[in-house]
């Protein structure tokens, strides 16, 4: 068997976190359906070509599983998210969300603001570069700011539920919050095949 | 690299949401917020001529030539200055760019982002008055730039709100998908803006706030934003409008349900005939589909089904009447309109240019007039609006390559 690379070794430990068969999921099998059903909008390379719609090349498995399953039941909404995930077995979820944690992240800052620094609340977690250092949190690099705060807004709603991402939502105010997404969004956010 | 130039003062003003507030503020009193800097789009080098070997996969009726006219990112609808001389562009993030052809050779030589003191959110839509006021609507706010076509080459432009921050729809109802807004003025002098519904199917316990607000509506209002009311209700997301030029008439698309199959339901294309009128949704799905969640129930009275029911899931968006003398005369108060393309059709449909020609009767049929964007279910550009330029040329945007291209006509000899 070949040499796992770092994040097909973390989709693999999220698909057994999550409980599906990883023997099952496929990565061959993940590309057809991200082919058929998702690159419109994500890209085939996970890099959205729309910017309602996140980058999701590269994130770990288990948030994208957990994501497209919230979609699935209703518990997280989105008029075309609700519509796509309707469709996908717990087999297709585990390998596409397989085929997409496997590529490897790349973000590279585009344009640098003076003055501006990564936000420490944040990096944490997403990474000083966003990209993320923990399981359930996704990677920012590259989002815009309008997606980012819709984000924050819906945490802070309770349309989405996170223990930390809740409690940052309520604490800080949009304006605080800003410039975070502002510093995301200044990076350029591609993916590879993984090695 | 498609960005050039460094942002310097802007980041700063970017580090607090108070101050940039206060720049909005600042333009309406015609003081400077110290914002110096542009962000220029490089419009040579290696993607604009990946871009424009897209181009030679177009085809149109004999005659009809295709070209690049401007690298902008995220391009989305434009309006074209009164004087010719500058597009605005808007996108669905948070610059809207000016794109200036100074030498007029028909090719942009410029391309810098509009007003960059000010932070926008969504400024999808541009629109000029005859009088040249530019308005840009975004998600939850409109806003006027006097005299822009002028103004614009320095960063403080003098601005001012139509419908304040907060105001345009409940701060509660915001969300980002369904959230492009188009806006147009009428021969009432009105501003008339599009207000998508953020749902596929619109729940019913929103009827009674979108009925009030106008949100699954157009709304119109005075141009200094009084006298705000419902224009048109059962509107689903409506991404492109234009005024009939000769019956004054407003016709716009709307992007109608999806998840009932890849057949159903049509796509449309609406003509307000007066105000108040109610056009289906959500009763309907598009044209005279019924949608699965209201099929017990009675929709209201009067319901006006489409003047063309389109390609299911082609996603129609921007649309212009055609009023110049450069194409043949068949054109001449013609809509050409743009299809977005499918994202959740098994085959891929779209990506496309449509005309839409309207006889006496008033009867209108749609059929494809630039095509290639998509090849085989890949899409290699994604058309959102089309804008007439000052010769009679049209103005095509796409916010997949992020491009403006140009279609112009010459007879055969």
């Amino acid at each position: 068997m070949r040499r796992l690379s770092k994040a097909f070794a973390l989709a693999l430990a999220g698909l057994t976190l999550g409980g599906g068969s990883a023997l099952a999921a496929d990565v061959t099998e993940g590309r057809s359906i991200a082919g058929a059903k998702c690159r419109v909008c994500h890209g085939a390379d996970g890099v959205a070509a729309i910017p309602v719609a996140p980058h999701i090349g590269g994130e770990p498995a288990a948030y994208l599983a957990a994501q497209i399953r919230a979609f699935r039941s209703g518990e997280r909404e989105h008029e075309m998210m609700n519509v796509v995930a309707k469709e996908l077995s717990d087999d297709a979820i585990d390998a596409v969300t397989l085929y997409y944690a496997a590529l490897e992240p790349k973000a590279v800052q585009a344009f640098a603001k003076p003055g501006a620094a990564a936000p420490e609340d944040c990096s944490g977690c997403h990474g000083e570069n966003g990209i993320s250092v923990v399981e359930d949190a996704p990677n920012l690099a590259g989002e815009n700011e309008i997606y980012i705060m819709t984000q924050i807004k819906a945490f802070r709603t309770g349309q989405r539920s996170h223990e930390v991402m809740t409690e940052i939502a309520e604490t800080y105010t949009d304006a605080e919050l800003y410039p975070a997404a502002a510093w995301y969004a200044s990076f350029r956010y591609s993916t590879a095949a993984p090695k | 690299m498609r960005f050039t130039s460094a942002l310097a003062a802007t980041a700063l003003l970017a580090s607090s949401g108070a101050a940039l507030a206060d720049n909005l503020e600042k333009l309406s009193n015609f003081q400077q917020t110290g914002v110096t800097d542009f962000t220029y789009v490089e419009q040579d080098g290696p993607y604009a001529d990946g871009v424009r070997a897209i181009l030679d996969n177009i085809e149109m009726p004999p005659g009809f030539e295709i070209e690049l006219y401007a690298i902008v990112p995220d391009a989305r609808h434009m309006a074209v200055g009164p004087q010719g001389l500058v597009t605005f562009v808007g996108t669905r993030k948070t610059k809207v760019w000016a794109v200036t052809d100074r030498n007029k050779d028909r090719v942009a030589d410029e391309v810098k982002d509009f007003a960059p003191s000010l932070q926008m959110a969504i400024p999808n839509g541009p629109c000029f008055s005859p009088d040249g006021f530019l308005y840009i609507a975004e998600q939850n706010r409109v806003l006027v730039f006097p005299a822009a076509e002028f103004f614009y080459e320095s960063p403080d432009v003098a601005a001012f709100n139509v419908a304040a921050q907060g105001t345009l729809i409940p701060v509660e109802e915001e969300s980002y998908n369904h959230t492009a807004r188009v806006c147009d003025i009428g021969p009432d002098d009105k501003i008339y803006i599009s207000l998508g519904q953020p749902f596929n199917v619109a729940p019913p316990e929103k009827m009674d706030l979108y009925k009030e607000t106008g949100i699954g509506g157009i709304v119109r209002m005075n141009r200094d934003g009084s006298g705000k009311e419902v224009f048109a209700y059962g509107v689903r997301n409506s991404v492109g409008q234009d005024f009939h030029p000769v019956t004054g008439e407003l016709w716009w698309t709307d992007n109608q349900v999806d998840g009932m199959g890849d057949d159903i339901p049509p796509g449309e294309l609406n003509v307000s005939t007066e105000a108040g009128q109610h056009f289906g949704h959500p009763w309907y799905g598009g044209g005279q589909v019924r949608t699965a969640e209201y099929k017990g129930d009675t929709p209201p009275e009067g319901i006006v089904h489409p003047a063309v029911e389109t390609v299911a899931h082609a996603a129609d968006l921007g649309m212009m009447f055609y009023t110049g003398d450069m194409f043949p005369t068949k054109y001449k108060n013609a809509i050409f309109s743009a299809q977005h393309g499918s994202w959740n059709r098994t085959e891929a449909i779209g990506a496309r240019v449509m005309v839409t020609f309207i006889d006496e009767e008033g009867n209108a049929t749609m059929e494809p007039f630039a095509e290639g964007w998509n090849q085989n279910g890949e899409y290699l550009g994604r058309p959102v609006d089309v804008a007439q330029l000052k010769d009679g040329s049209i103005l095509v945007s796409d916010d997949q390559a992020g491009a403006i291209y140009r279609i112009s006509y010459a007879a055969a000899e």
